[in-house]
């Protein structure tokens, strides 16, 4: 699904780190670690086209993303990004339909289509109670799901989460990993999320990609991990 | 659902409303002129008739003026609000206005006859108001706090106002009373005989808005996640820069400076409607704001035998203890 060929990523030469030969494929779970600074959210934008690949080659689904336009990337990859947006009087519903933006037309109207879409993202987060609530009122958690459910409604065969756990309580951070699974195998889906947190990610059972610290490579772990191996690797 | 039936029932209650505002705003001079004077002065002119003559060369176009300036300054400070992620932002705090100000205040000192005519001074108010839009958008990169964009929006109309006062202690009499006049502001600058051409300008911005309600709604979460969304930001921001330039120095060109109304309407029309959706926010905001406006417009003719208010000052009076208000509630 996703492919990486020699691709160097960072903003200049030299760069932050480069990928040999990676394969990415659908069904699955993919965990990035790797230290502060070491080129993890640039190593997302860079799959979502915001930063220019130094060298090399990413091809979604077999096609480079350089023969892709900056505004169709939207149809391959849905971003989940760090920060929840904080605005008043936005509905839960009205945000995760935000996710049907790359396939509405120029009016962005909706159509029955595009209504239950959303309406089935929702009840897949197991969140249609929210539906009618302000974004502005949701706890941590459910607006992590929310953000998880407009990525969902994007229909992409690929799902990109920068630290999705990141201002999450543990029961929470739980919650989403298992949630992130079940999505990735019920739906067919590439996700790629980025993480501090360690120990969850490993018990999660997921492959990892790490970024080796000494030889500035991606390198490619399949389960199960080992924590002390993964530790000497990346940090 | 309900929040949408609740919508649409305030919605045709703004609609039924203005038709009635406008009335009182018709009748509410100090002359009498009668529903029937304001018929037969657009169907059977009568220039010998005073009444007539009131109706259609000085009621009409005020009528019209302050629909159109309450209207567009309430889009333009909803567009600002949207580009920008800052609800506090708005064409007059931004400083657009002063820079309509500044390059009619230009036009008024050159004194060449034909960028002191009708369409000098239009021009001259889209031209500045785009070129400031286009300052602010550029500060807007390297500021990230919303409270210092609307600061530097702030200085830039003290450092505008202070080139301004310089030109008007450098030109000669005529001049000065020309710029003076218009710079005091008034809905009652325009003959019937321009309402086409000013209508067909204010139309142009306000339909270019509903075209760009899809980036509207999504620009909310802002720049950032729009993007990611497949939104073209960098068209979308130029085209909300030249709406607001458009309807900003429209009326600054015709009426003025008119403070707070670009940023107290839409602040208003989100509370009312407790909603991002820009449709919604967009027609709620044309209603409110020309009904504000007109009604501020109504208290002015009921006093002016007393005492002649510059609309500016009425808008402030009402204008800036909401933004206060605003601003305590968002505090809280």
């Amino acid at each position: 699904m996703i492919q990486f060929k020699n691709t160097h990523i960072g903003y200049t030469v030299p760069a932050l780190f480069t990928i040999d030969n990676i394969v990415l494929e659908k069904n699955s779970v993919y965990i990035l670690v790797g230290e502060n600074g070491s080129g993890k959210s640039t190593f997302l934008r860079t799959i979502i086209k915001h930063e220019k690949i130094l060298q090399g080659d990413i091809l979604l689904n077999g096609k480079s993303t350089r023969g892709i336009s900056d505004n169709s990337i939207s149809k391959h990859v849905a971003f989940v990004s760090t920060t929840f947006p904080q605005v008043d009087y936005l509905r839960v519903t009205e945000f995760i339909g935000m996710g049907r933006t790359p396939h509405t037309n120029a009016l962005g109207r909706f159509s029955e289509n595009d209504h239950r879409i959303v309406k089935e993202a929702l009840e897949k987060l197991n969140i249609s109670k929210l539906a009618h609530k302000f974004t502005s009122e949701l706890s941590d958690g459910e607006r992590q799901l929310c953000a998880i459910a407009k990525a969902i409604a994007q229909e992409t065969n690929i799902i990109i989460l920068d630290e999705p756990t990141a201002f999450l309580d543990y029961s929470n951070k739980i919650k989403v990993l298992n949630v992130l699974k079940q999505i990735a195998i019920e739906m067919n889906k590439c996700i790629i999320l980025s993480s501090h947190d360690i120990d969850l990610s490993i018990n999660a059972n997921c492959p990892f990609l790490v970024l080796n610290k000494t030889t500035t490579k991606m390198e490619f772990l399949p389960p199960p991990i080992e924590k002390e191996k993964l530790i000497l690797l990346a940090f | 659902m309900h929040t949408s039936k609740k919508h649409r029932i305030t919605l045709i209650g703004l609609i039924l409303s203005l038709p009635l505002v406008i009335y009182v705003h018709l009748i509410s001079g100090q002359i009498d002129v009668s529903f029937n004077d304001y018929i037969e002065a657009l169907f059977s002119f009568d220039s010998d008739n005073t009444n007539h003559f009131i109706a259609r060369e000085i009621r009409i176009p005020r009528m019209f003026m302050a629909l159109f300036a309450g209207a567009g300054l309430s889009v333009a400070g909803l567009l600002m609000q949207t580009l920008f992620n800052n609800p506090l932002a708005g064409p007059y705090v931004l400083g657009i206005n002063s820079g309509s100000s500044l390059f009619v205040a230009f036009t008024f000192m050159t004194g060449i006859p034909l960028l002191t005519s009708d369409i000098g001074i239009v021009s001259a108010a889209l031209i500045g108001a785009f070129i400031f839009g286009l300052i602010i958008l550029s500060f807007s990169y390297f500021v990230r706090s919303h409270i210092s964009l609307l600061l530097i929006g702030l200085m830039l109309g003290s450092f505008t106002s202070a080139l301004v006062y310089i030109m008007q202690t450098a030109s000669n009499s005529h001049e000065l009373k020309a710029f003076t006049m218009w710079a005091m502001g008034s809905l009652q600058n325009v003959d019937i005989v321009q309402i086409p051409f000013i209508c067909s300008l204010f139309l142009l911005g306000i339909i270019t808005a509903f075209f760009i309600i899809k980036p509207l709604n999504v620009l909310v979460i802002g720049e950032k996640d729009a993007k990611l969304l497949g939104i073209n930001y960098r068209l979308v921001r130029i085209i909300i820069i030249i709406i607001t330039a458009l309807l900003t120095g429209l009326i600054t060109a015709y009426c003025g400076p008119i403070a707070f109304v670009g940023l107290a309407v839409p602040n208003l029309v989100k509370i009312i409607f407790k909603s991002q959706n820009h449709l919604i926010l967009l027609i709620s905001s044309i209603l409110i704001g020309g009904n504000f406006v007109l009604i501020c417009d109504i208290f002015i003719q009921l006093l002016e035998n007393n005492m002649n208010i510059p609309i500016n000052a009425i808008t402030s009076l009402i204008g800036a203890p909401f933004i206060v208000f605003i601003v305590l509630k968002k505090l809280a």
